[in-house]
């Protein structure tokens, strides 16, 4: 299996599901994980990680360097880190070289920015490096996670015939809009052609399946969509200062989230309802934007901008909310809404999440219909019966997941095609 | 003899527009008048102008011998008369036949037996006058809203002085079904109490178009049989169901308006047999025995019971809300704010918000809203706006 995002550094649900699933996985396979930093703190039953940043260090990871010189990762053009951090798009073509010394390898992926104005060279060193250490292996299967390991995965199946696999946590499209491809766009060609080399796709939501579908023309047989999951975690709640209600985002601020419709929506509520605000925990290129908006709406006071929150701080706030928002543009599944779930948080989701799929208890909206969704804010803030029935029913769903189901289904997803 | 006691249930809620929270405050229009209007011609053309049509013909070739009774719901018959008059014309031809028996109900068709005593009082005068009114009928059945029947509710019915039946369901919990099929003393009241048949009556209005049902097609003949089978074994064979059955809840396309035009010629082939109104029935039989019905049942879903109304916390919270407002009502000495508190205790708001079976493809047929989310969403948007209206005026 070839991932990129693995705890304990995480900048969304890629490696969240990474981890729940591979973990789940291990019951039913053999299964070597190859990702571009392991930590050592961090192991899992049945899984052996494989992290570059030890590349020839240990026995699993020997690693004969080519005599060839190649030009080291000095060479490469760069761009400034903060403008394009993955999940963020990168929309122009950026020249890439692997570097293939061992130790210029290590360097390169031991950090803890896993995307960073490099990620490009990252991706091509990836690619190298993994077809060569996994040739010496013996599997059936190569399973690849979104895009960052797309490139690895093709070179290692026409290296070697076996089946590919890919998971698609999120396209392209997702994270910069539809108009991806139409423009010059390396990330949009790579994750096509790699969704067009595999043998089965598997998306995470039907609606990432019908995203994949529409804008990188892939014939539906392949796909085989497995939701994600959430493991059972114990949960608490604290008690808040002062009465007002808390309506939370929670996420990246980027134009994928749909920020602007969240301050839509926070207007529109705030005309007739006061006794609320709204916290944002995130940071994002539209951060700046949001502020701007709500702030020449009159509303800028309504809102708590909290910036990037860890864990800890996320679910203190998990246990504080009223309701959980998220108003995306285009989101392939959301995991923190099954989070914010487990926190007894009635969710408000857009029809385009991935997750609504599988939260019937969830109240819906197009992304775009923000006087549904302060419709419905206002009806969870204000009128008990629906709260406690949303949150009863929605711990019987939650209950019922787990990422063994999931691991069975990808399981069988694997069978299909060995 | 053993007779066969038809009922059918005439109902057509108003339903609620899609009132936000914007509108709290400054619209008192609660009604989504395009949606009643359509559903109301549907209805009409699809069942009741052309099943009138078909009884009226089929009492009229069968000279006395085929009876039925309906009851109609107060919110029914004013929709009829704004938007398809023709249909109460077609209800007074049958009425006038002599075979036809109009029975009394809520006019609201609500739960008010069981939240509100004084409520159903009043909300059952105001349909008898409804009835006197247009088809000049003072009755003498009745029949609670979903059939919600206990010894309270029979006390109160008996209370009012109108009446000598009323009808319940036999339910399975209460009686076996082919024991139902008698003539009963409702509770320590002096009513007489009719309880129906729920398998012969469920084989017409759930299975009959059911093709994995093991005695699909249902035929007249066969029907007939099965009710022939009981001759010396049963008194009175009550079948009760909603008329939109025909041909509305089951199209035309499925036989049932063949099934129904038919069935009466195969039950009276058996000279055992007849068909008599409710009021005909207690007159004909001595009552079996008294009946006690200590907690409420009704006809709906496999319970029997209240719960597709008042089981989730939405339902709970609803009620509470609702007939927390009957102080106000009162207060206020309006009869507008007394009708539209009374519309909006019809029972169908608080069925829209059921999530009992949240996949059941009945119930999703019958609500207009997306989910039992956006139905008491829009209920409670919509008392909310009218609890701010009425203390306005007070």
């Amino acid at each position: 299996m070839l991932g990129w995002e693995f705890p304990p550094i995480l900048t969304g649900g890629l490696g969240t599901a990474c981890y729940g699933l591979s973990k789940a996985l291990s019951n039913y396979v053999d299964l070597t994980l190859i990702i571009p930093r392991a930590e050592k703190s961090l192991t899992l039953d049945g899984v052996k990680i494989l992290g570059l940043n030890y590349l020839g260090l240990e026995e699993e990871l020997a690693y004969e360097e080519p005599s060839v010189s190649y030009n080291t990762f000095t060479d490469v053009t760069y761009v400034d880190a903060n403008l394009n951090p993955y999940p963020m798009g990168i929309m122009f073509t950026q020249i890439s070289k692997p570097v293939l010394r061992a130790e210029d390898v290590r360097n390169l992926y031991n950090t803890n920015e896993s995307y960073g104005s490099n990620i490009m060279d990252k991706v091509a060193t990836y690619a190298e490096v993994v077809t060569k250490i996994a040739l010496n292996k013996e599997f059936d299967v190569i399973h690849a996670h979104d895009w960052i390991t797309y490139p690895a995965a093709v070179k290692l199946k026409e290296a070697t015939g076996k089946p590919l696999v890919l998971h698609i946590h999120s396209l392209e499209t997702d994270r910069v809009g539809t108009h991806a491809k139409h423009q010059v766009n390396a990330v949009y060609e790579i994750e096509k052609k790699g969704m067009e080399a595999a043998d089965r796709l598997i998306p995470v939501s039907h609606f990432t399946k019908s995203c994949a579908m529409n804008h990188y023309y892939i014939p539906e047989h392949k796909f085989h969509p497995v939701y994600n999951a959430i493991d059972a975690e114990p949960t608490f709640r604290l008690e808040k200062q002062g009465n007002e209600k808390i309506v939370l985002f929670l996420g990246r601020i980027t134009f994928q989230k749909g920020p602007e419709f969240m301050a839509e929506t926070a207007f529109k509520l705030l005309q007739r309802y006061q006794n609320v605000r709204f916290f944002v925990a995130g940071i994002g290129d539209q951060l700046q934007k949001l502020k701007d908006t709500t702030y020449a709406m009159g509303i800028y006071d309504k809102f708590i901008f909290a910036g990037f929150l860890n864990k800890p701080k996320v679910k203190e706030i998990l246990a504080q909310a009223d309701v959980y928002f998220m108003p995306s543009v285009s989101e392939p599944f959301g995991l923190s809404a099954l989070e914010a779930a487990q926190f007894d948080i009635p969710s408000v989701l857009s029809i385009q999440s991935g997750v609504a799929e599988v939260m019937n208890h969830a109240l819906k909206a197009d992304y775009w219909d923000t006087d549904r969704f302060a419709n419905y804010i206002y009806a969870l803030l204000n009128y008990e019966g629906i709260r406690n029935d949303m949150i009863e029913n929605t711990e019987q769903e939650i209950d019922a997941m787990s990422w063994d189901q999931s691991a069975q289904d990808v399981h069988k997803v694997y069978q299909t095609c060995v | 003899m053993t007779s066969i006691c038809l009922y059918f249930q005439i109902h057509q809620p108003i339903r609620l527009k899609n009132y936000t929270f914007f509108q709290i405050g400054h619209d008192h229009q609660y009604d989504d008048v395009q949606l009643n209007y359509q559903i109301l011609n549907k209805v009409a053309d699809r069942c009741y102008l052309p099943v009138n049509a078909l009884l009226l013909e089929m009492i009229k070739k069968h000279k006395g011998k085929f009876k039925v009774a309906f009851s109609i719901s107060g919110v029914a018959l004013e929709q009829f008369v704004q938007y398809r008059p023709e249909v109460i014309t077609s209800i007074r031809r049958l009425v006038d036949t002599g075979c036809v028996e109009i029975l009394s109900e809520t006019y609201y068709h609500s739960l008010a037996s069981v939240y509100s005593p004084e409520e159903f009082t009043k909300q059952v005068k105001k349909h008898r006058d409804t009835i006197k009114y247009l088809f000049d009928i003072e009755p003498t059945t009745f029949r609670n809203t979903e059939l919600v029947y206990s010894d309270a509710v029979a006390t109160q019915v008996a209370n009012m002085g109108y009446y000598d039946t009323i009808l319940a369901e036999g339910a399975p919990q209460l009686i076996e079904n082919d024991d139902a099929s008698f003539v009963f003393k409702a509770g320590e009241t002096d009513l007489n109490l009719l309880l129906r048949h729920y398998k012969l009556s469920d084989d017409i209005a759930f299975r009959f178009p059911d093709q994995s049902w093991e005695h699909y097609p249902l035929t007249p003949e066969k029907f007939a049989k099965w009710v022939h089978a009981l001759d010396g074994k049963a008194d009175t064979i009550n079948l009760f169901m909603d008329y939109e059955t025909f041909g509305e809840h089951k199209g035309a396309e499925t036989g049932i308006l063949e099934f129904l035009r038919n069935m009466p010629e195969a039950v009276l082939a058996n000279e055992h047999f007849s068909f008599l109104t409710p009021a005909e029935t207690v007159k004909a039989y001595k009552v079996k025995k008294q009946l006690d019905v200590p907690s409420e049942i009704t006809w709906a879903d496999a319970e029997r019971d209240l719960s597709g109304w008042n089981h989730n916390h939405m339902q709970k919270d609803a009620l509470k809300k609702l007939y927390g407002l009957e102080v106000l009502i009162k207060e206020s000495k309006s009869r507008e704010f007394a009708d539209i508190f009374g519309r909006l205790q019809t029972s169908d708001h608080l069925y829209y918000m059921s999530t009992k079976y949240w996949n059941d493809g009945v119930r999703q047929t019958f609500s207009p809203y997306k989910s039992p989310y956006d139905a008491y969403i829009i209920f409670m948007n919509v008392l909310s706006d009218f609890e701010q209206l009425v203390k306005s005026n007070l």
